[in-house]
């Protein structure tokens, strides 16, 4: 089941090469000149020297010139839209070649060109196509395997290119009348270069520069705002091509000969090399670059040999001390960041956004459904939400909830169903989504982090359309709204911070600004005020109802039930994937059906111990002051916990209470920030989670976690893999015993059993370990109820044989009848704790889990 | 005759891509990276094996564990130092980071080495022995061989031994490992040293077929990825029959068209694949999750 959560996920995207946001200094106005002036002066002593040089110096600096172009071309790539590749050297070269073979036929030298631009957009965008489709090393291969076929094709295909005896170009070209001598093909070299970096100057501020670095930082968030990353990617890495191809057409004229020979593969490793160390994403990253590159071996000629040596050890240098290159290093120490935060207008949110009494017409989800391997995560779910109104759609872990909004959203299509907002929007993509108006916020906030915060709202605010190539990202008036919007969500910080930089509380803020710059018909909220302090979740609250007034459709997934209560004015219940109930929030509290769903029923009661029992000894399990997650609200604070030998003690709470946060911190996988963990008489937190399991604590994961391709039997024999691996056969037999399901199932792949002999598997994994302790996560999430009995029965069977153990389960009736003592956390804190037989009665814990009544 | 033959260059070739291409999976597999510099550490290598068992005059088998030995050692280097300070802040600066490192090793075997090719003498590239009806070296037949008993040994200590085991609980569930005491950063190191080992193997193995010089590797290095992922990386088996797939159609190609289509037909059947099967030929698709 897709969750946030899951620990299985895995960058597969290539990421930038730490490449330097550069708009963030330029969208301000005190920002915006210096880039500017630097650049005409950089050119105009480039003119002069192109003017006064003679010789060898002209041809060099016009070197240094195309490899200006190159990288700048590179850098579009690289570093605004974090795509790397190998094969630029073959643009270079069809730019040459197409150069070459126009001058040879007594094209007009300005007709060139245009000419290697138009080649090499074509060749580029056929290129793009296959190869942005996939990602990482096989879109490194695709680049690869272009400049290979381009260099075998300039041998091959005699007739136009020459073959390997290259191409003579005799006759010196001639511009306007005049024969172009060494000095003034240098003039023409530095014009291109300071033209492609003008060209990038604008670009990178522009609405399509800001579009191409908010794909590099998260293509989720991207097409959740109406962008498709794939026409954004391709853009660049057509621009990137061009400019490439043109700096190529440069290098015929200048060098006058032109073979296969002088395109060889590893000048894309150079190209790219200039870049990095220069400072990708800056824009003078590829002058430096281009500097070292063509001058550092100038200025060693005596040790030429070594040149490769210089570079390869210069590359690394620069990676491991300063990974934003020379430029990036040194901006980040020469620029403050801007403190200036937003100014409001004084304008209310409906004039803002410019909403008016348009069509408000609801969102309409029918006989919605969708399965991921064979588990159903929604079924049949139906309901409507209101313009003008907060729907909130609860239920306990694993109901479905992020299921249905990614499935609104677009990003999962529905097998079955329809999901309509006036036209139907079920099957169209993300963007295609966005673009019709569903804007959303997501449970892990998916920020640009690289992106300041003013940009990563005005992102928001072009809902996909870009316009023309060069056209600016916002207009003034844009750039009000922006304000004005994070002014009205609360962030009071710096309009140019990274927002990779800000805090837990400020990144929900401006991600629910950036949703709203999209003027949305409906905004979906995933879990906005987790991680929210008390006075946060207040403004939250009050933000949620204002939105919801200006007649937007607001969908809220939130585990805060007192919120929940608070600001709906429908609530749609939903349990293991299918509608529970549909209704207001009074109804909702009211309900023995919800209730069920949350604490667990009577239907299945856990067997308690015969007799109770009062632990003693040393606790096998301590915690103190155990603290995890940053910010205002760490996700667990300052907790104490104590488990004794032979003791079954449950932690309660509601969902985002901190009960997942505090056994992954027990166990190593979350390394806390603060506190103790004592496991039997060592502490243990500081120490990695492999060491911790081999120290005697066994977990049984939330969401089971078994290795899917390996048989069941495989999987339990991992479970002692920390204990030396070694299982003999009579004590597999007795743990086999306890589990019939699982011993007709052996030779199963894992991956293949039900969701209930997973957690048995998990379970015997677990055991196999002969651990102190058996710390369990949410043992009985999305089982079928006869599932859930018998795994409790394995639970009161090993308690009362002597097992210690700490379990954590959303059905909290449950818990409390099998374990000894309890703990309830809410907000991050225990609040409570003590004997199960007084807490199952306490009203504390059903407030916990549905809010204050009344 | 001209096929038979170029089947048996084109195999023995592609065992060697096979044999590096399986390097690349092993990293990718266990930690999402890869060594671009996999190529230089066949020319270590091969120029390590000539160093010992030529110039310093030891035995063979001696001269060929102590490089194998010594590229163990790279690869763990190359982990340690080239891809984990990336690889934990979540950068992707290991891509440069490596191929930088190979650059490096390469100019530095340059200078020790020496500039002039050489090459290492085997009894089993002396004299051709007559397959098929074709003259061959024993070594063109040995090669494959012990490719495809290499990839069937991995694919033996994965699936039934408990190290390989517990090397797949890595791959399938990094987490739910840590979980069973497996200590993951062992486990990825580990996965370098065995790429750099089969690696330097492949070095040794065609060694005496073509020249040692030291920078025989770049080339073998960027085709062994082609076959990486044209058989899709996450695929041992894959990989390897790739590999040998890789070979035959270049010299299949050399024999056919002349060896200067053998690049162009080579990379456009990699992108031809990539565009219809964007995951390789054996390879499974990424899951992304939102």
């Amino acid at each position: 089941m897709p969750r946030g959560r899951s620990p299985r996920r895995r960058a597969t995207g290539a990421r930038a090469l730490s490449p330097v946001a550069p708009g963030a200094v330029f969208l301000q106005a005190s920002g915006r000149w210096p880039p500017r002036v630097a650049l005409v002066l950089l050119m105009l002593g480039a003119l002069a020297l192109s003017r006064s040089a003679e010789g060898y110096t002209s041809f060099v600096l016009a070197t240094v010139a195309i490899n200006v172009a190159v990288g700048v071309g590179l850098n579009i790539l690289l570093g605004l839209s974090g795509q790397v590749s190998f094969g630029h050297v073959g643009f270079f070269a069809i730019g040459a070649y197409v150069a070459g073979i126009s001058m040879q036929a007594g094209l007009p030298f300005w007709l060139v060109f245009p000419a290697a631009g138009a080649v090499t957009a074509a060749v580029g965008a056929a290129l793009a196509i296959p190869s942005l489709r996939v990602a990482g090393p096989y879109l490194a291969m695709m680049t690869i395997a272009f400049a290979f076929i381009v260099e075998h094709g300039t041998i091959e295909w005699r007739e136009v290119t020459g073959g390997a005896n290259g191409l003579m170009v005799f006759e010196s070209p001639v511009l306007f009348g005049r024969t172009l001598d060494e000095r003034d093909l240098a003039t023409v070299a530095v014009l291109l270069a300071g033209l492609a970096l003008a060209l990038f100057l604008r670009l990178s501020r522009g609405a399509w520069g800001l579009a191409m670095r908010a794909v590099r930082d998260s293509e989720i968030a991207s097409r959740s705002l109406g962008l498709n990353p794939l026409t954004v990617k391709a853009m660049s890495f057509v621009l990137s091509a061009v400019l490439t191809g043109l700096a190529g057409a440069m290098f015929t004229p200048l060098n006058g000969f032109i073979s296969p020979g002088s395109f060889p593969f590893f000048q894309s490793i150079l190209f790219i090399l200039a870049v990095v160390v220069g400072g990708a994403g800056t824009l003078l990253g590829p002058v430096v670059g281009a500097c070292i590159v063509v001058l550092l071996p100038e200025v060693l000629s005596g040790m030429a040999e070594y040149r490769l040596l210089v570079f390869g050890g210069l590359l690394l240098g620069v990676l491991w001390l300063a990974p934003r290159g020379v430029t990036g290093s040194l901006a980040r120490l020469a620029l403050r960041e801007d403190p200036r935060p937003a100014r409001a207008s004084g304008r209310d949110l409906a004039t803002v956004l410019g909403y008016r009494e348009t069509r408000a017409e609801p969102l309409t989800v029918t006989g919605l459904g969708r399965a991921f391997g064979g588990v159903r995560a929604a079924e049949d779910v139906a309901f409507t939400a209101e313009p003008g109104h907060v729907t909130s759609l609860i239920g306990p872990n694993g109901a479905g909830k992020t299921t249905v909004l990614n499935l609104i959203g677009g990003f999962y299509r529905p097998d079955t169903g329809t999901i309509a907002l006036g036209a139907r929007l079920s099957g169209l993509p993300a963007h295609r989504v966005a673009r019709a108006g569903v804007s959303r916020t997501y449970q892990t906030t998916r920020l640009f982090d690289q992106l300041s915060v003013l940009e990563n709202v005005l992102v928001g605010a072009r809902r996909g359309r870009l316009g023309l190539l060069l056209a600016p990202a916002a207009t003034r008036a844009e750039v009000q709204v922006a304000e004005d919007l994070l002014d009205f969500v609360g962030y009071r910080g710096p309009l140019a911070r990274p927002a990779g930089q800000l805090a837990h509380v400020d990144r929900r803020l401006v991600e629910i600004a950036r949703a709203l710059a999209s003027r949305p018909r409906v905004l979906l909220l995933d879990e906005p005020a987790a991680g929210l302090s008390r006075d946060d979740k207040a403004r939250l609250a009050a933000l949620v109802r204002e939105i919801a007034g200006l007649g937007v459709v607001v969908v809220l997934v939130e585990h805060d039930m007192a919120l929940v209560m608070e600001i709906s004015d429908h609530v749609v219940v939903l349990d293991a994937g299918r509608l529970l109930l549909d209704g207001t929030p009074q109804a909702v509290r009211a309900s023995d059906a919800v209730r069920r769903a949350y604490l667990g029923g009577t239907e299945f009661a856990g067997r308690p111990r015969a007799a109770a029992r009062a632990g003693h000894g040393e606790p096998v399990l301590a915690t103190d002051g155990l603290t995890a997650g940053y910010g205002a609200a760490p996700a667990l604070a300052d907790a104490h916990v104590r488990v004794l030998p032979g003791e079954t003690v449950t932690v309660l709470g509601a969902n985002g209470a901190g009960k997942s946060t505090f056994l992954r911190a027990v166990s190593g996988l979350h390394r806390p920030v603060d506190g103790a963990v004592v496991l039997d008489g060592d502490d243990v937190a500081a120490r990695p989670a492999h060491a911790i399991v081999r120290a005697g604590l066994s977990l049984v994961p939330e969401g089971r976690q078994v290795f899917p391709e390996l048989t069941a039997l495989d999987n339990i024999l991992l479970g002692a893999h920390g204990r030396g691996g070694q299982v003999d056969r009579a004590a597999l037999d007795r743990l086999l015993d306890r589990f019939p399901r699982l011993k007709e199932r052996l030779a199963a792949k894992a991956g293949v059993l039900s969701g209930g002999e997973q957690q048995m598997l998990a379970l015997a994994r677990g055991l196999v370990a002969e651990p102190k302790i058996l710390l369990l996560d949410e043992p009985s999430l999305g089982l079928a109820p006869s599932m859930i009995g018998e795994l409790y029965d394995v639970l009161a069977d090993l308690r009362d044989e002597g097992t210690t153990i700490l379990i954590v389960d959303q059905m909290a009736n449950l818990a409390l009848t099998v374990a000894d003592r309890g703990y309830v956390l809410a907000g991050g804190r225990v609040v409570h704790d003590g004997p199960c037989a007084e807490l199952r009665d306490d009203p504390a814990i059903e407030r916990a889990y549905l809010g204050e009544s009344g | 005759m001209l096929i038979e033959s170029a089947i048996i260059t084109g195999l023995g070739l592609g065992a060697m891509y096979g044999l590096l291409a399986l390097g690349f999976h092993v990293t990718y597999a266990v930690s999402s990276t890869v060594n671009f510099s996999q190529g230089s550490s066949m020319m270590l290598g091969a120029v390590l094996g000539y160093t010992f068992a030529v110039t310093l005059g030891w035995p063979m088998w001696l001269a060929a564990a102590a490089a194998l030995a010594l590229c163990a050692v790279f690869g763990l280097l190359v982990e340690r130092v080239l891809v984990r300070p990336f690889a934990d802040r979540g950068s992707n600066g290991w891509l440069m980071a490596t191929i930088a490192g190979g650059i490096v090793l390469d100019n530095v075997a340059l200078f020790t080495f020496g500039k002039e090719p050489r090459s290492l003498p085997s009894p089993l590239a002396s004299e051709a022995v007559t397959v098929l009806g074709v003259g061959a070296y024993p070594l063109q037949l040995v090669i494959p061989a012990v490719a495809i008993a290499i990839a069937a040994g991995l694919s033996y200590t994965m699936w039934r031994t408990r190290l390989g085991k517990s090397v797949q609980a890595v791959v399938q569930n990094p987490e739910a490992a840590r979980l069973m005491g497996i200590d993951t950063r062992r486990v990825i190191a580990a996965s370098f040293a065995l790429s750099t080992v089969f690696a330097g193997l492949a070095g040794l193995l065609i060694a005496p077929l073509y020249n040692v010089s030291a920078g025989m590797g770049t080339v073998f290095g960027i085709k062994a990825f082609a076959a990486a992922i044209l058989g899709g990386i996450t695929s041992a088996w894959g990989v390897v029959l790739a590999g040998m797939l890789y070979g035959l159609i270049e010299a299949l190609t050399t024999a056919f068209l002349g060896s200067t289509y053998t690049h162009i037909v080579a990379f456009s059947t990699i992108i031809l694949v990539l565009f219809v099967m964007p995951d390789g030929l054996f390879g499974r698709a990424a899951v992304s999750k939102v």
